[in-house]
């Protein structure tokens, strides 16, 4: 047995007591420092939602929950349309981007390959997974600008204000006429013609306000005017001049997607997407392994275990994960400013997929942006609805984690 | 006694399903998941097409040199209409973007990290029940809520303090961005953190250590990957904000390391270009994609070295 | 150092001044009665063994003895145990000086991913003062104890995570004894190590015993006989029977301990 070293022979109780004294000063300041960086979070957190409470909740009324903006008055300016076009955009969002999410996922989890090439191929797929999650969103924006905007301009070259491209369906064209009697508009079919306006010489097949088909009468002026009420409200003066309306329905389908729904729509797909699939792999992985051996021991296959066993019991997670990303996407501005551009001048919400929409973050940007105090308390408002949705959807992932 | 049961017709007939349908099935399905996540490669593919492709239209401007690019300290695209005398040089976009960062990594990663340790460490049970559902609202707190935030108290809390300090200015982005990407690097930094096994630190207390030497002699050194790579995604995180210093950091491409001026940042210059009145086509306009390119190398090689680290220097604990 | 006295006469003046002292020692986890009126006496420069099966509250009559149930935050615990002078349950006690006399190997090798110098430096550069040149003293001196100075000293520098488990744990008994305790408590050092290093750590083990006193939780009957003195068993949060280690797997007492040490209860 070697001789005890010196270390331990001049042990000495006091000295080494009185190292543990400053150990134990030292433990005791780390442990304050550490307590009270970690409150300031909540601090901080406190403070953000006190001013802006502060600060918007004056304007939050009645009107503003239903008004849309307004240029010159402030006072009667709101939300309405931002909120119906973030709730469309954000579920279109989630029909897009969630089948795919899910199904990247279940590939990456579940199907593991056993050949060499394809293990390192998967490897590159779950990096390459990582790093979408990391690449800013308004690239994101731009790649949507340029693939789904402008297509690469394929289509021929798209102007500010001026519509080119390829229409494919629901949108029906009309001439716009005022009837004799001053009273109502009617609409007159477009035919192969395709001019820009409408000199109306003969009787055509026509539809009033409602796109109910008419009887189309033509009068000419220099004959007496029909005096029955009801022929004179299915009347149009010969000669007259229609502009050009355009009528589309909900499912009007153009190409390129210009700066509409849809694009806005795919390209914040593209955005939450890798965060789905990230969440989904991190559900299924807590599965227990236990349960896949199960069912693969009475004979299902892979597919079948997944359908049956692993997604369901990972349904939970996968839908936590769903929500959380929804609250991503209903509060991202910067992809949906690049792709729509930053006009809030929108009395509706979207009413077909190649609609312009506004949502709340780019109606609070912009009224942020605004030099006019009155707006920026607006802003305030606009930014209380929208946390308080979010902490519904947030309250929502956590009420769902805690079943899981 | 249950020896007399008879045999139920399924089991008798063993009249099984054909194994080849289902396997023939299997084989579509799995098809289409691979298509799934091969696409997410195709989005990698498309997103670097893209970039390259629209840069290509500035790059090959004849008045635009790519030394000019990367070395010129002017950024004139917004305000010189006048194509031939438009200097694009990277550096006061770049400068803006890093002072703005440097601010908000100040902030985001000393912060985050003594948080994430108090919580793995010390908390008790009451007080993180209450610290981390408030990060993970601050976590979800959109962006443009930040930059809102910076303008109405930060901005004028700083001029209150100095006036000195320009009205929008890189401090109270930078300061907005910390606060930002602090639930980030908490949330990363803690999993690293808890991922250190119990029995290390069970070792510490039975030689006589304290909570302290835990902490910071045995947990951070074993976690330091996971807490390095959660640095790196918040910086990475911290350089594509856009919405936040587009509201609060300024429209002015300055190049200094005066915090309190003005300061566009890559991602500020895109948004202002967007607002602009240059008409997709124009070389100033497709100057938008250079940046954007610049932006996105640099994130992307963040985010890799974070990536690559984690996955590298992941402790191999039984 | 002396060489180490016969059992029997070792155990005769030991147990007259006992090392550790327990008297109607009761432990809970919330409302669970963990141990019950316990009552023993752990004699100096022996190796006390606890054996009894699962559940049975062994290990945690050992992580009392140093406190790690302090981390527990369900735990209490009730009656007296002292070391020496030393109240250990109270609350009082300065728990770093008790773990620098009683240090603990735990059942999984858990060396600190660091180096095969610094896991062994690490409890000298929380406690002690000391220059470089003692400090490699005192390393390979803890690691010859530890019988593992000739497989590693070539390779100070390199992880302690290269090393194999039996390796490992010898490790963590160097670092352990590297502060200079006087109690080792071992919560069954062995049950994640092969044959062979379980060997190596039993001689290791009867070794020790001449300069520590030493208590260890195993499952291994073979093991408590081979290199214990003294053997406490217990059943369902209590001591049944105790007594020298030779005599209970001789002439057990009773027919629970009977059965248990020969291997007929679960």
């Amino acid at each position: 047995m070697t001789e005890l070293p010196k270390a331990l022979q001049e042990f000495k109780p006091n000295e080494a007591s009185e190292r543990t004294e400053l150990q134990r000063r030292r433990d005791r300041w780390f442990r304050a420092l550490c307590l009270a960086v970690g409150c300031s979070s909540i601090a901080i957190l406190f403070l953000l939602l006190v001013s802006i409470a502060y600060q918007g909740s004056s304007s939050l009324n009645g009107t503003f929950l239903s008004a849309s903006h307004d240029p010159e008055n402030p006072a009667r300016a709101g939300m309405y349309p931002s909120i119906v076009g973030s709730v469309i955009l954000c579920t279109l969002c989630a029909i897009i981007s969630l089948p795919i999410g899910v199904a990247a996922a279940v590939y990456l989890e579940e199907f593991q390959p056993k050949n060499r090439w394809l293990l390192r191929l998967h490897g590159l797929v779950q990096l390459n997974i990582a790093n979408l999650a990391g690449v800013p969103s308004v690239v994101y924006g731009l790649l949507g600008l340029t693939l789904f905007v402008y297509m690469f301009q394929l289509f021929g070259k798209l102007e500010q204000n001026q519509v080119s491209g390829i229409d494919f369906w629901g949108i029906q064209r009309y001439y716009q006429f005022v009837t004799a009697d001053d009273l109502a508009v009617i609409f007159v079919l477009m035919d192969e013609s395709r001019e820009s306006t409408l000199k109306i010489e003969s009787v055509r097949p026509a539809f009033d306000t409602n796109f109910r088909p008419i009887e189309l009468q033509v009068w000419d002026p220099a004959t007496p005017q029909p005096t029955d009420p009801e022929v004179l409200g299915r009347t149009v003066r010969k000669g007259d001049v229609g502009a050009l309306v355009e009528i589309y329905s909900w499912y009007y389908f153009r190409l390129p997607f210009g700066p509409s729904l849809l694009a806005a729509a795919l390209t914040l797909s593209l955005v939450i997407l890798p965060i789905i699939v990230i969440a989904s792999q991190e559900a299924l992985r807590a599965v227990p392994s236990s349960m896949r051996e199960a069912s693969a021991g009475m004979g299902a296959t892979r597919w079948q275990t997944t359908q049956q066993v692993t997604l369901p019991a990972a349904l939970p997670g996968v839908l936590t994960g769903a929500i959380l990303a929804m609250g991503r996407a209903i509060g991202e501005a910067a992809p949906i400013f690049v792709v729509l551009g930053g006009n809030i001048a929108k009395r509706t919400g979207p009413e077909h997929l190649m609609d312009s929409c506004v949502t709340m973050p780019i109606l609070i940007f912009a009224w942020a942006d605004n030099p006019v105090e009155q707006y920026r308390q607006l802003a305030a408002a606009a930014i209380i609805v929208l946390v308080a949705l979010l902490l519904v959807m947030n309250s929502m992932a956590i009420y769902l984690r805690g079943r899981s | 006694m249950n020896r007399g049961l008879p045999i139920p017709s399924a089991l008798e007939q063993k009249r099984y399903r054909p194994t080849g349908s289902a396997r023939r099935s299997e084989r579509i399905v799995v098809a289409l998941l691979m298509a799934c996540a091969l696409g997410t490669i195709a989005l990698s593919v498309l997103i670097v097409l893209m970039l390259l492709r629209e840069s290509w239209s500035f790059f090959s401007s004849p008045n635009v040199s790519l030394t000019q690019f990367l070395f010129g300290t002017r950024w004139t695209a917004l305000e010189v209409r006048d194509l031939e005398k438009v200097e694009f040089g990277i550096w006061p976009l770049l400068s803006g973007t890093l002072r703005v960062t440097g601010i908000a990594m100040l902030i985001a990663w000393p912060m985050g990290l003594i948080t994430a340790i108090y919580l793995s460490e010390f908390a008790s049970n009451r007080v993180r029940k209450i610290l981390k559902p408030s990060l993970e609202i601050l976590a979800g707190i959109p962006t443009v809520v930040f930059g809102y935030f910076a303008v109405l108290l930060i901005s004028p809390g700083l001029q209150w303090i100095s006036p000195s300090f320009d009205t929008f200015n890189a401090t109270s982005a930078g300061i907005a961005v910390g606060i930002l990407c602090l639930p980030l690097v908490c949330s990363l930094a803690e999993d690293a953190l808890s991922a250190v096994p119990t029995s290390l630190r069970e070792a510490v207390y039975s030689l006589g250590g304290t909570r302290m030497n835990t902490a910071l002699n045995v947990v951070l050194p074993s976690a330091l990957s996971g807490v390095i790579s959660a640095m790196l995604l918040a910086f990475s995180r911290a350089l594509g904000e856009t919405m936040v210093v587009a509201l609060a950091a300024g429209t002015l491409a300055t190049f200094t390391l005066d915090p309190r001026q003005q300061s566009q940042t890559m991602t500020g210059f895109i948004v202002e270009m967007l607002k602009s009145d240059l008409e997709y086509g124009t070389v100033q306009y497709y100057s938008l994609f250079g940046v954007a390119l610049a932006l996105f190398v640099i994130t992307f090689v963040m985010t890799l070295l974070g990536q690559l680290i984690r996955r590298r220097y992941r402790e191999v604990y039984q | 150092m002396s060489e180490p006295n016969t059992n029997a006469a070792n155990s005769k003046n030991a147990l007259e001044a006992p090392r550790i002292l327990i008297e109607n020692f009761d432990a809970w986890y919330g409302d669970f009665h963990a141990l019950q009126n316990i009552g023993a006496k752990i004699a100096a420069n022996q190796v006390t063994a606890l054996i009894g099966p699962s559940g049975c509250g062994k290990s945690t009559l050992l992580k009392w003895m140093n406190r790690m149930n302090d981390l527990v935050p369900s735990a209490r615990s009730g009656g007296t145990m002292r070391i020496g002078d030393l109240d250990i349950l109270a609350p009082t006690t300065d728990v770093v000086a008790l773990r620098r006399v009683v240090g603990m190997v735990f059942q999984k090798p858990n060396p600190f991913p660091k180096s095969i110098y610094d896991n062994v430096a690490f409890g000298p550069r929380l406690h002690f003062k000391i220059s470089q040149a003692d400090m490699d003293e005192l390393v390979e001196w803890s690691l010859r104890k530890a019988a593992l100075w000739d497989e590693v000293k070539d390779r100070l520098r390199k992880p302690a995570l290269s090393l194999s488990g039996g390796q490992q744990q010898r490790l963590c008994i160097a670092r352990t004894i590297a502060i200079g305790p006087e109690v080792l408590l071992m919560d069954e050092p062995c049950s994640a190590l092969d044959p062979a290093s379980t060997a190596k750590i039993e001689d290791l083990i009867y070794e020790l015993r001449a300069n520590y006193t030493i208590v260890i939780v195993t499952h291994n009957m073979q093991q408590a006989s081979r290199c214990s003195d003294t053997t406490l068993f217990f059943l369902q949060g209590k001591v049944v029977e105790s007594g020298p280690t030779q005599e209970l797997f001789t002439r057990p007492k009773l027919k629970q301990t009977e059965d248990y040490v020969t291997g007929k209860y679960g």
